[in-house]
């Protein structure tokens, strides 16, 4: 769904890519327990948060996400037992150079959310869309095309 | 520096008559005084076409990864070049067997853009080195003036002028005084957000993605390069401004923990993109969050982003 | 001629601006490129622009075609260019490149794009007082002050800019512009004449100098496509594509296609003999596998090839690979090697 930028109150798109083990898990639980969050977030299931490459992360925000979202098991709950701790120093690294660029830094969020952290999943998810849509909308990586 | 540009051709000569080696890659003299380029030399009798001067510049051990690497390659490298060889070493890409490495002690070159600024360049003919000066020659008299004044903004800010890899050292070693590196990154980051982002957006405006930047890095060695696959298509060829970003925010963060700040991408940007101070605020944060560390020197060293400790600095904050 | 006094040219930029688009040779960080004039951009004559004016023409991407499916048809949509401009400031070797990009574009298939653009524009060329010391247009029978194509020929004098309309276009511009220039005296153009013949002579002594020039170049390299010519030259290449994005004649380029959801575009995009990916095929076989036959493809195209089939060099003599290549293999030193015969020294 293309986002209108016309429209008089804004309703950002945030692409959330969760981990299938802690976060996706999450986020079911989230679901079964009748836990709302917002509907601009679309969650993509990754295996792993250290799958999530950057190239994922700019090509989300190329094709009009205002915010993204990587959310992984917590440091120490690894399926794969370490790949969270790879993708921490990744990210962190990420986040700070995207900021470098002058980008926001509330766009681009790591979360970690275990699987039977529901009501975290909804509260990351709800904060999250609540602080894009004060930022408005994400033009700074956008295609224009 | 005369001497050194001798033993130079010695070493060259030596190492390709005695087959020690079957090529030597070193540098030849173009007809411009700025012109010095790599030469691929394979018959002894080449090797007085060799030369070492004020704009030996050019890293040559990134032609390793294009030379046949069958064949005993002998190459010339200045500091900052042995650096970009661990680099290449450490990521697999090279065979420290079939190289000989001759170093080579320099203390910065000149860059030619500052030559034509101090209104030097007119009817100049040769630029020599002795000492700390240069001298200009021109067809009538010559000039001198502080080497230093002359050279890269990368030279000036030189850690390792000595090779930290060799074979054999040419030269004695030579000391250095390199200025703050970090002064332009911490300037812009503590610039405001728009600022900042239309200051880049202007710099990447400029890029018409010659890809000059990832060809002469040693630390884009990759065999396939994502910038060059069709499918999947992950860089646009679009004069966008966001495919432009995608494309140096992908190489920079790409050669993150292994960007060993040799600054030839930004050198040899024909559009002058401060591209260094990308490459560089990657390893100031890396410096800070995960503890000191530099990339082709710290060999004992676990390379940052193939590691990590359990109680590194968290991310997930958010604002 | 007319000529214009330097204290009036902020007025006439300003006058022109409204008539139509202006490109001008504008400096930002240091770097000089064609751009679109806008009131407090730099205008910076001094030295020709990195990224030569044939993306003005030719720009690097350009989308000429949207569609949208969804419908019961595919609906298409050309797009066109409909803005009036006018190229100021365009150096006569660039100038002859546009000579060279018509040979490619203007024969039929005929590329519309560009044709419209070269219909839209007016070119106001600017002579060189004094040629770079890359340059080389005189090696293929250009004149650094004089600029045969252009529809205003204008030369720097120092305190005013001389002013010659060359076409019915030109006539047109200086119509518009009329009340901001004066008449030039006699002496003034003789000044002119003058310039022209001191550059050119200095440009051409200087080619001599450097010991080479066009003459029987063709005929030098035809049979040297198998030649260890290449060999030799091709190990320094490092595969990027300075020279021919930056080159004024270099004209390849590449389809591309950019859609979202079920909408999207067509565009053509430089594309560059350089890179590898240029003449790779589905299947994975490459008749270009290494860059010594794409360095051979980037010369023996410029010196041969383009000539036999169109009469001229596909070089005007800018001097931008000269200048920019990171390691100096640049088309001077393949004239010289390949034997372009050494007149004078």
């Amino acid at each position: 769904m293309p986002v209108n930028l016309k429209l008089q109150s804004f309703e950002p798109l945030i692409i959330a890519f969760c981990c299938n083990w802690c976060s996706y898990a999450g986020g079911d639980l989230a679901g079964t327990s009748r836990m709302t969050y917002p509907a601009n977030v679309r969650v993509i299931r990754v295996p792993c948060s250290s799958r999530v490459s950057s190239n994922f992360i700019l090509r989300a925000f190329q094709r009009g996400a205002d915010g993204v979202v990587v959310a992984g098991c917590h440091p120490g709950d690894c399926h794969y037992t370490s790949g969270n701790y790879f993708a921490r120093r990744r990210f962190l690294l990420l986040q700070r150079f995207l900021e470098f660029l002058g980008m926001e830094p509330e766009r681009f969020q790591v979360h970690w959310i275990s699987a039977s952290e529901g009501n975290r999943f909804a509260a990351v998810m709800t904060e999250t869309t609540d602080k894009i849509r004060a930022l408005g909308p994400n033009r700074k990586l956008r295609d224009t095309r | 520096m005369k001497q050194l540009s001798e033993i130079l051709k010695e070493v060259a000569f030596g190492s390709l008559s005695s087959g020690e080696a079957e090529m030597v890659i070193g540098w030849q003299k173009g007809p411009f005084w700025w012109q010095s380029f790599p030469a691929f030399i394979t018959d002894p009798g080449g090797t007085g076409s060799l030369i070492w001067d004020p704009f030996s510049v050019s890293n040559l051990s990134k032609y390793l990864l294009k030379e046949v690497p069958e064949k005993k390659i002998a190459l010339f490298l200045k500091g900052c070049d042995a650096l970009g060889f661990n680099q290449m070493l450490r990521d697999g890409r090279v065979d420290r067997e079939k190289v000989l490495l001759f170093g080579i002690p320099c203390d910065g070159l000149v860059d030619p853009a500052r030559v034509e600024a101090a209104g030097l360049s007119k009817g100049l003919l040769q630029v020599k080195k002795e000492q700390e000066e240069l001298i200009f020659y021109y067809k009538k008299g010559q000039r001198k003036a502080p080497a230093r004044d002359f050279y890269y903004a990368k030279c000036l800010s030189c850690r390792y002028p000595n090779p930290v890899i060799y074979d054999q050292m040419l030269g004695e070693a030579v000391p250095c005084q390199p200025v703050e590196r970090f002064a332009d990154v911490s300037k812009l980051e503590t610039t405001p957000l728009e600022e900042r982002f239309s200051y880049w957006s202007r710099h990447f405006s400029r890029c018409i993605r010659c890809f000059a930047c990832r060809n002469v890095c040693p630390a884009c060695s990759c065999r396939e390069c994502i910038f060059d696959l069709a499918e999947p298509r992950w860089l646009g060829k679009a004069n966008e401004l966001s495919e432009t970003q995608f494309y140096h925010i992908t190489r920079a963060y790409h050669v993150a923990g292994r960007c060993v700040d040799c600054g030839e991408c930004a050198r040899i940007c024909p559009v002058g993109i401060p591209l260094a101070e990308l490459n560089r605020k990657f390893i100031k944060d890396i410096n800070e969050l995960y503890g000191e560390y530099d990339a082709g020197a710290d060999l004992d060293k676990e390379a940052p982003l193939l590691t990590f400790k359990t109680d590194d600095p968290d991310v997930s904050s958010g604002s | 001629m007319k000529k214009i006094a330097k204290e009036k040219l902020a007025l006439l930029w300003e006058l022109l601006a409204h008539k139509a688009t202006l490109y001008f040779p504008l400096q930002e960080d240091g770097a000089v490129n064609f751009a679109p004039w806008k009131n407090g951009a730099q205008v910076d004559f001094g030295v020709n622009s990195i990224v030569p004016p044939k993306n003005v023409f030719f720009p690097q991407a350009e989308t000429y075609l949207r569609f949208k499916t969804g419908a019961k048809r595919l609906q298409l949509e050309s797009v066109e260019p409909e803005e009036k401009f006018i190229l100021f400031g365009v150096r006569p070797c660039d100038l002859a490149s546009f000579n060279i990009l018509d040979k490619i574009f203007l024969e039929e298939p005929t590329d519309g794009l560009y044709a419209k653009r070269r219909r839209l524009g007016t070119l106001v060329s600017m002579g060189c007082n004094e040629p770079g010391e890359t340059c080389f247009c005189t090696s293929f029978a250009l004149e650094p002050a004089f600029a045969p194509g252009a529809d205003v020929m204008v030369w720097d004098m120092g305190e005013f800019l001389l002013w010659e309309p060359r076409s019915t276009k030109g006539e047109a511009l200086t119509a518009v512009i009329n009340e901001l220039l004066d008449e030039a005296a006699p002496e003034e153009t003789a000044a002119a004449v003058r310039l022209r013949d001191t550059t050119a002579a200095g440009e051409a002594a200087a080619a001599r100098q450097r010991g080479w020039n066009t003459e029987g170049l063709q005929e030098a390299l035809r049979g040297k496509f198998n030649d260890e010519l290449w060999e030799k030259l091709y190990h320094r290449c490092l595969g990027c594509g300075i020279c021919t994005y930056l080159c004024p004649t270099c004209h390849c380029f590449d389809i591309q296609d950019f859609s979202r959801d079920l909408e999207g575009e067509r565009f053509s995009c430089w594309d560059s003999c350089m890179f590898a990916e240029f003449t790779l095929m589905t299947s994975g076989e490459n008749p270009r596998p290494t860059q010594k036959e794409r360095v051979r493809q980037r010369f023996l195209h410029k010196l041969l090839y383009f000539p036999s089939k169109f009469g001229l060099y596909a070089c005007v003599g800018c001097g931008r690979c000269v200048r920019k290549c990171p390691v100096h293999l640049d088309i001077t030193q393949v004239i010289k090697e390949a034997g372009g015969v050494v007149s004078g020294s």
